[in-house]
């Protein structure tokens, strides 16, 4: 059997060879033509997803299947917990093409719908991972840089600017130079102690630029600006060149897309903050940090930071001058300000939400609808019912109730994935219908708060 | 091509305009509506506070036929459902969750003469968070009240959205929810979770896209004070930042004094912030502010507020500061230095840093002292001198 399969899939593999040989095309075989301009060919690689299957005893796949899927559920559970320093402020601005390139279909739906997507992704991960850096937007259409979206610290509005792309179609040729530019421009007045970072995914082979592109490129290095590039179709010796010069002579920061996932990759691979940014900065340490409060004047007065008269502003908590943006550094005393909302918003990382347990039958008549969503359950069943139903597949709750561990409350499986992806909470534990006196209360709750910071 | 797909399917059902779930957070916690009673100059009793918010539920539900409301009370010791209540025929949980059992049959023979005229959706929410209210404070013991002064905003908030979730899949799935999620529905407890997730994205792609779905908003009713919610800080938040994903604007009627982080809840999540200053005039507020929905507030100019309080609580003892220090690896915050310079959290040492380093001053003067000695000591400026000797 094995070894017939074998043979079946060198035939094909070796088939596909001579037809792009022959037919030098795009199209279907998109991966393995864009194979051949990675490296010359020399890195010749072919996932067989279907040979990682195993028949079951059953003759069916559905173990093997579901032994994936947790995998990948474990996969992305381990990821979380690795100790990522999130105190890192990081500026980037995203360079998308928008030109007429990639309208191309060698990556599924096209290059452009696939880049908005993956961007969009791009944006979540990256607040996740880096949640008190600054992102801004841009797009590189028609020989212009366009602006999607200023550099701010809110998720939703990148990722809304990049939906509205969805609708308008790529054309004209991109400017590189232009690009650059603008990204130059918006990153000028970033603090020092951030990093300044563009990523530019890049569809087109060619970059039509008004002026010296090596003159970009040697202000970007003065102004300590680390480009990386996601190339599409193929290596493009001016996009090395900038990310070589710009990085300090490493251009692994250069990456082209084998297909799909590969792309997928390397565009994630930019949300882990860069590595060796600064002694300093590598050490763990603790950070002194202000949370200013926001406030509007009647009368303009000059910011401390850029000396431009605005109304409104954040005062240094500690020595009450106006800085107009955060984060910051207060330019008078040093205190590094920033939002106490950005901070915020790993804190699910630090305290993640117990996994809820499967309810057998037999406890499930405690309950009759979801606690939080008032949902019904399915009825308790007779003896003879269950046994029916007790042999369904492996995580599913045979009751279809989950319980918390903590508060003992059931929930339904909409519940389940909705408190563990997005709330983070769980709603029983917070709404602790609590009967006993107030003193157990009280104590309760210390514990429970304990049990929070221990983890 | 899918999303193209959609967007067309979308349109031709969005001629009326999407309804939208309006959910009310009360904060039902006695203290406060004592306080607010007795201190004020103008007291607004809790029951006349109720009747106007039924109004305003009311004028929310006429404003299109098929807008739902739902009602979650933030009390001092939990976080109960007030309106979308189970059935009758549900059972109290031993665990407590009493505030399930609905009992609409007493009022219903009570109410039954009187209120045979009104609006059935209107009657049925009145009837429903009076009988539920009156419920919750019959079950509200003194020892409840004696050790607790705060509100369970975070938990009221978590079941809020676990609402908003379930009635957004289950509009979805009503209209152009597509096929694939009708199977996964109907499929019922052997529903894999693949298909699920799958749903989940989908619903969240269709909430967070420009297509019309069912339009959700918070509006919470606060009446505790501002340091009472500290050791909920990061449930809260986790809160704010669903709403945030999930576009759900927060409004916060603020009835007394002032809350930290409901005024960080609204500026993050682009809602009304309303700190009445005549309480008494709480269904005004209600009707003008708070009553447009999110389509009609793109062309209002919102009341919202300018200064934001954006303080944070300390990890360590729960207090609200405005200058912490914060753990580079985890964000934790902390208001003094931890002891050994281990974090709490994520147990990593770390470097103190010249924080708490005191003698500062007393160093620069000793380095002065020093470079004056080595300036006046000439012993220096000689040593050029020697060196030309061998």
């Amino acid at each position: 059997m094995a070894d017939s399969d074998e043979e079946y899939i060198g035939g094909i593999s070796e088939d596909e060879d001579d037809s792009n040989i022959l037919q030098g095309s795009r199209g279907a075989a998109g991966p393995a033509s864009k194979r051949r301009k990675q490296k010359g060919g020399a890195e010749f690689e072919l996932s067989r997803t279907w040979e990682t299957l195993v028949e079951g005893a059953d003759g069916t796949i559905s173990s093997t299947v579901e032994g994936l899927l947790e995998a990948s559920k474990r996969k992305r559970l381990l990821k979380d917990t690795t100790p990522l320093q999130r105190g890192i402020i990081r500026h980037v601005v995203l360079v998308l093409d928008l030109s007429q390139s990639m309208t191309e279909k060698d990556l599924r739906p096209t290059r452009y719908l696939l880049t908005l997507r993956y961007a969009q992704e791009f944006v979540r991960e990256f607040f996740e991972q880096n949640p008190i850096s600054q992102i801004g937007v841009l797009g590189l259409r028609d020989g212009l840089a366009l602006r999607v979206s200023d550099m701010s610290g809110n998720p939703t509005e990148h990722i809304s600017a990049i939906q509205d792309l969805r609708s308008q179609d790529p054309k004209g040729l991109p400017s590189l130079q232009n690009g650059l530019e603008m990204a130059r421009g918006a990153l000028f007045h970033t603090p020092s102690h951030g990093t300044r970072e563009i990523l530019i995914i890049f569809g087109s082979l060619l970059s039509s630029d008004p002026g010296d592109i090596h003159q970009t490129i040697t202000t970007l290095t003065d102004d300590k600006i680390r480009v990386g590039i996601v190339g599409l179709a193929a290596q493009v010796a001016i996009c090395r060149e900038l990310c070589a010069k710009t990085n300090g002579g490493d251009d692994t920061s250069y990456g082209v897309a084998l297909n799909e996932q590969h792309f997928r990759e390397l565009v994630m691979d930019v949300t882990t903050p860069p590595a060796s940014y600064s002694q300093k900065q590598s050490t763990s340490s603790l950070l002194m940090m202000g949370f200013p409060s926001r406030t509007i004047e009647p009368f303009p007065s000059l910011c401390a930071c850029h000396s431009n008269p605005t109304s409104g502003g954040y005062l240094c908590s500690r020595c009450n001058s106006k800085v107009c943006g955060l984060p910051a550094e207060c330019p008078s005393c040093g205190l590094t300000l920033i939002l106490s909302t950005h901070l915020a918003r790993s804190y699910h990382h630090l305290f993640p939400l117990m996994n809820w347990v499967e309810v057998p039958w037999q406890r499930a008549s405690r309950s009759t609808a979801c606690f939080a969503c008032g949902i019904p359950f399915p009825p308790v069943t007779l003896r003879e019912q269950r046994q029916a139903t007790e042999t369904l597949t492996k995580g599913m709750s045979v009751s279809s109730r989950y319980e918390c561990t903590v508060c003992k409350n059931h929930f339904c499986i909409d519940c389940d994935l909705f408190a563990h992806e997005v709330v983070h909470n769980c709603p029983g534990c917070q709404s602790r219908a609590a009967t006993q006196s107030g003193d157990d209360v009280y104590r309760h709750q210390n514990e429970i708060d304990r049990m929070d910071t221990s983890r | 091509m899918n999303a193209v797909d959609a967007t067309e399917h979308y349109e031709t059902s969005a001629h009326d305009p999407a309804p939208s779930l309006l959910t009310v957070i009360l904060d039902t916690n006695p203290h406060a509506w004592a306080l607010l009673e007795q201190t004020s100059r103008s007291p607004l009793p809790f029951s006349t506070a109720l009747a106007n918010i039924l109004v305003f539920l009311n004028a929310h539900l006429a404003c299109n036929y098929a807008n739902e409301v739902a009602v979650v009370a933030s009390h001092s010791h939990k976080a109960a459902w007030l309106y979308p209540t189970a059935s009758p025929s549900a059972r109290p949980d031993p665990d407590g969750d009493v505030s399930m059992t609905a009992d609409g049959s007493i009022n219903g023979q009570k109410d039954a003469g009187r209120q045979v005229n009104k609006y059935r959706p209107f009657r049925i929410v009145e009837e429903q968070v009076t009988s539920n209210v009156r419920q919750l404070m019959d079950l509200t013991s003194r020892t409840d009240m004696d050790n607790n002064s705060s509100t369970m905003m975070a938990g009221a908030l978590t079941l809020a959205l676990s609402h908003i979730n379930r009635r957004t899949i289950a509009w979805a799935d009503a209209h152009g929810g597509g096929d694939t999620s009708s199977v996964s529905r109907s499929g019922g407890p052997d529903t894999s979770t693949t298909s699920l997730l799958t749903r989940r994205s989908t619903t969240t792609a269709a909430n967070d896209g420009t297509a019309e779905g069912l339009q959700s908003r918070i509006l919470i009713i606060s009446v505790s004070s501002a340091t009472g919610s500290a050791h909920q800080y990061i449930p809260l938040m986790n809160g704010i930042f669903a709403c945030q994903r999930l576009r759900i604007p927060i409004d916060v009627c603020k009835l007394s004094g002032d809350a930290v982080f409901l005024q960080q809840a609204s500026d993050a999540t682009k809602g009304i912030y309303m700190s009445l200053s005549e309480p008494r005039g709480l269904l005004q507020y209600l009707m003008m502010a708070f009553l447009p929905d999110q389509r009609s507030r793109k062309h209002l100019v919102l009341p919202t507020r300018v200064d934001v309080d954006f303080r944070a609580a300390c990890f360590c003892h729960r207090r609200v500061v405005d200058v912490g220090f914060v753990c580079s690896i985890c964000l934790s915050i902390f208001c003094e230095p931890p002891e050994n310079g281990d974090c709490l959290t994520c147990g990593t040492h770390l470097d103190m840093g010249d924080y708490g380093a005191k003698p500062a001053l007393v160093a620069r003067k000793k380095k002065k002292k020093k470079v004056r000695a080595n300036g006046t000591g000439a012993s220096a400026t000689p040593t050029p001198t020697p060196t030309p000797g061998p």
